[in-house]
């Protein structure tokens, strides 16, 4: 009997801060995935992407040269050679607007996350491997803000609080079926719920996951 | 009476004595022609030109106007037919007339060249009419055999010869004189306001010349009274315009004194108080020159205008176009104004206008003080902009980096040591002790100069304020250019402070950020549907931001009443 081996995730990951960067590391192995290749600028992100071809990228935002937006440069970059190519963001502030440039390409596979998720270990590998599957992570303070901003917009005033929630969560990268575990709902309901999201908001009938970026990205065009 | 003008009266004299004594000798030789006329152009000349020596001793124009005049009388003395030399001096003072008269319109009224293309053409028509006199006396005939006439040179007489180069240089009239023209147009064209006033009176005369010119060309040069009576009055005419020009030049040349009485009006008007730019524009009006600028000297080499805004050190060596106000040997104030203007005019508006400048340089002086400080407010404000980065920048690479390493350090030791009883519960809680220290030190970070504003300016940045903000907030911005960085950071922190008081003070439901442009100004507004009631000095930390905007030149203003929402306006000018 032929027994296939499990595939190894392989990594770029790009930090200017080499102690987060090795933590970053061990994190990851620790997860059994491997770190193909270690960049401390925007450059050499890039040229180990070239090189490596990873199946994802974790990269920092603010790195040199200027010390502004590189590692969302980066990202852009990289999705444009290669779209949906999964690509994980991390900052030490959240900001709406990075959010809405990375979610541009209308594509899955991008995560933006508060720097400090990534010591909550495990739950920064389970967003990772959500992101390598095709699907998106957006920082939960992100998703609040945007809450609190969809109360003003009319748009999404036509969704009810549990669809409001429902969205809140798929933003986040969350399968039907997490979200039906977390709100205690049955996937049939969620599906339903999900499925009048998209017609509240208009999206016309497509593959579901760009269906799924495409409300995401409602939420966020919504200014 | 000074000596000098003894001198000019004596000249007088001896010019009235030359002149009658010219007629003389042409009605004691039979001459016919208007010896009353004959005199009345060349004394006019000689009369004009020494009034112009007695009020503009060191102008050239003068001298030129009694030389001109004064030749013109050799060939009636040589009617007498026995002074030497004169037979000679009579054709040189006729062939050279014409550019005596050219030289006297292109010195005409600052008895100066005023351009190299002047220069040169004079000098062509100096040389051109000097080499054809000169060759025309040279080769003069010798007089018939017998006669008894006074002795002229003879070096190669050759009759033809010296007809040929009299008639050459009676001609060149037809290329000098649109040369001359020519001339004359371009330096108008190229004077100033005050320079093409003072032309004036050369361009009459030159149209008059003209007249006389067209009139010598179409009438005998004596005609008969009875024979032809219409050619004997234009020939009067002509007599009568000649004496026209000198007068004309001399009254051009002297008109510049009635301008003085102006400086009369002046010292009226600055009786009375007036705005600081209303002095520049009063002594602008009195010389005539809408150009007129004031720099204010006020000390240590600095110059500012009448607002106190620095300005360039005017050229006080001596240039033509600045004139100096001073009082006790102290420099007060210098006019830049056109050079053409005469500057013992300038002087004299200056003077009348001296206590009006000494009150305005000290003005001036203040507002360049106030000017200074408010610079150095702007300074500061930068200042501490720069400051607020870089401690930022200091804190994100630094203390921000190392608590999230130690944070994943922590992370890691808790899943070594999850089977030791007691130590995984308290990595875990000081894991979430250092969470918390990671979220200060985030927003304190924040508070000093958000990363966004810089990436990508006000509109991103308050729109995230708004994001963060625990009452709804509606943004609307009109723009999404960037601006100058102060302008920049100074509306954040207003929006910023003003939202930190709707959320803690005002208990509103909702408010709304509006920010607009308008004539070079960016205007924040701020509103909330809260209790109002709100002060600037109410311990809002409004009141540092009222400083902040003050020192850009803005203004804010907080209208709060009770019960009626706050509205928070800012102005800041956008330079």
């Amino acid at each position: 009997m032929h027994v296939e081996e499990p595939e190894i995730t392989r990594v770029v990951v790009a930090d200017d801060a080499v102690l987060f960067r090795e933590g970053l590391v061990k994190i990851l192995e620790g997860a059994g995935m491997a770190v193909v290749a270690q960049a401390g600028d925007r450059d050499a992100l890039l040229a180990a992407v070239a090189e490596e071809n990873p199946d994802a990228v974790v990269t920092d935002i603010r790195m040199p040269p200027t010390g502004t937006t590189e590692g969302l440069d980066a990202a852009i970059e990289i999705r444009a050679a290669r779209a949906g190519a999964p690509v994980m963001v991390l900052s030490q502030y959240v900001e709406t607007r990075h959010v809405a440039r990375l979610l541009e390409d209308g594509a899955g596979g991008v995560g933006y996350l508060l720097k400090d998720r990534v010591a909550d270990g495990q739950e920064f590998v389970d967003a990772l491997e959500r992101l390598v599957a095709g699907g998106s992570v957006i920082d939960p303070e992100v998703i609040a803000r945007l809450m609190r901003r969809g109360r003003n917009e009319r748009e999404l005033d036509r969704l009810t609080e549990r669809e409001r929630e429902i969205l809140a969560a798929m933003a986040e990268g969350r399968s039907n079926g997490a979200i039906g575990r977390d709100l205690h709902l049955s996937p049939k309901t969620v599906e339903t719920h999900v499925g009048a999201i998209f017609s509240k908001l208009g999206l016309e009938p497509a593959a579901d996951d760009h269906r799924r970026v495409l409300a995401v990205l409602a939420y966020l065009r919504t200014t | 009476m000074t000596t000098r003008r003894w001198v000019l009266v004596g000249a007088g004299v001896l010019a009235a004595v030359w002149v009658l004594g010219a007629e003389w000798s042409s009605i004691h030789a039979g001459v016919q022609e208007n010896h009353l006329l004959d005199a009345l152009v060349g004394g006019t000349f000689i009369g004009a030109g020494l009034v112009a020596i007695d009020r503009r001793p060191r102008n050239a124009i003068g001298p030129l106007m009694v030389a001109f005049g004064a030749i013109s009388y050799i060939a009636n003395w040589n009617n007498l037919g026995t002074i030497p030399l004169f037979p000679t001096l009579a054709v040189v003072s006729d062939m050279i007339s014409a550019a005596l008269i050219a030289n006297i319109a292109f010195v005409y009224p600052s008895g100066h060249l005023s351009s190299r293309l002047d220069r040169i053409v004079l000098w062509i028509v100096y040389g051109a009419v000097g080499v054809t006199t000169l060759l025309t006396v040279l080769t003069f005939p010798r007089p018939p055999a017998g006669c008894d006439c006074p002795w002229t040179p003879l070096f190669l007489p050759n009759a033809s010869a010296s007809s040929f180069f009299y008639d050459l240089n009676q001609k060149l009239a037809f290329v000098l004189v649109p040369l001359f023209l020519i001339a004359v147009v371009l330096r108008w064209r190229r004077a100033s306001g005050a320079e093409r006033r003072a032309l004036r009176p050369l361009w009459i005369a030159v149209a008059l010349l003209a007249v006389v010119f067209l009139i010598s060309g179409f009438t005998p040069s004596s005609p008969d009274t009875t024979s032809d009576p219409f050619a004997y009055l234009m020939w009067e005419l002509r007599g009568v315009i000649a004496v026209a020009v000198p007068i004309l030049f001399v009254w051009g040349l002297l008109s510049e004194r009635l301008a003085r009485s102006a400086v009369g009006d002046l010292v009226v008007e600055l009786d009375k108080p007036m705005p600081a730019e209303d002095l520049e524009a009063a002594l602008a009006r009195t010389l005539r020159d809408p150009t007129l600028q004031i720099s204010y000297a006020i000390g240590g080499g600095r110059w500012v205008d009448c607002d106190g805004k620095p300005v360039p050190a005017p050229d006080v060596d001596d240039a033509p176009g600045v004139t100096l106000v001073e009082r006790d040997t102290e420099v007060l104030a210098a006019l830049s104004h056109d050079p053409a203007i005469e500057p013992g005019l300038v002087q004299a508006a200056g003077v009348a206008a001296g206590m009006a400048i000494a009150n305005e340089r000290l003005r001036a002086e203040v507002r360049a003080q106030l000017e200074e400080v408010r610079a150095s407010r702007r300074r500061i404000v930068e200042a501490g902009d720069a400051a607020r980065k870089r401690v930022e920048r200091d804190l994100h690479d630094g203390a921000q980096q190392r608590l999230v390493g130690l944070s994943l350090g922590l992370r890691m030791l808790e899943d070594r040591c999850r089977d030791v009883p007691g130590v995984a519960d308290d990595v875990e809680a000081l894991q979430t002790e250092l969470r918390a220290a990671l979220k200060e030190l985030r927003e304190l970070a924040r508070g000093l100069h958000p990363q966004i504003l810089t990436e990508e300016g006000l509109g991103a940045a308050v729109e995230s304020l708004a994001d963060r903000s625990a009452v709804p907030v509606r943004v609307t911005i009109d723009h999404d250019e960037r601006l100058p960085a102060p302008v920049e950071a100074t509306a954040y922190f207003v929006v910023a402070e003003a939202l930190t008081n709707v959320s803690k003070y005002a208990g509103a439901s909702s408010a709304a950020v509006a920010i607009a442009r308008s004539n070079g100004s960016l205007l924040v507004d701020v509103t909330d549907d809260g209790a109002g009631g709100a002060t600037i000095g109410g311990g809002s930390g409004l009141l540092g931001l009222e400083d902040r905007v003050a020192a850009l030149g803005g203004t804010i203003t907080v209208v709060s009443p009770l019960g009626e929402g706050t509205r928070l306006h800012a102005e800041i000018p956008c330079t």
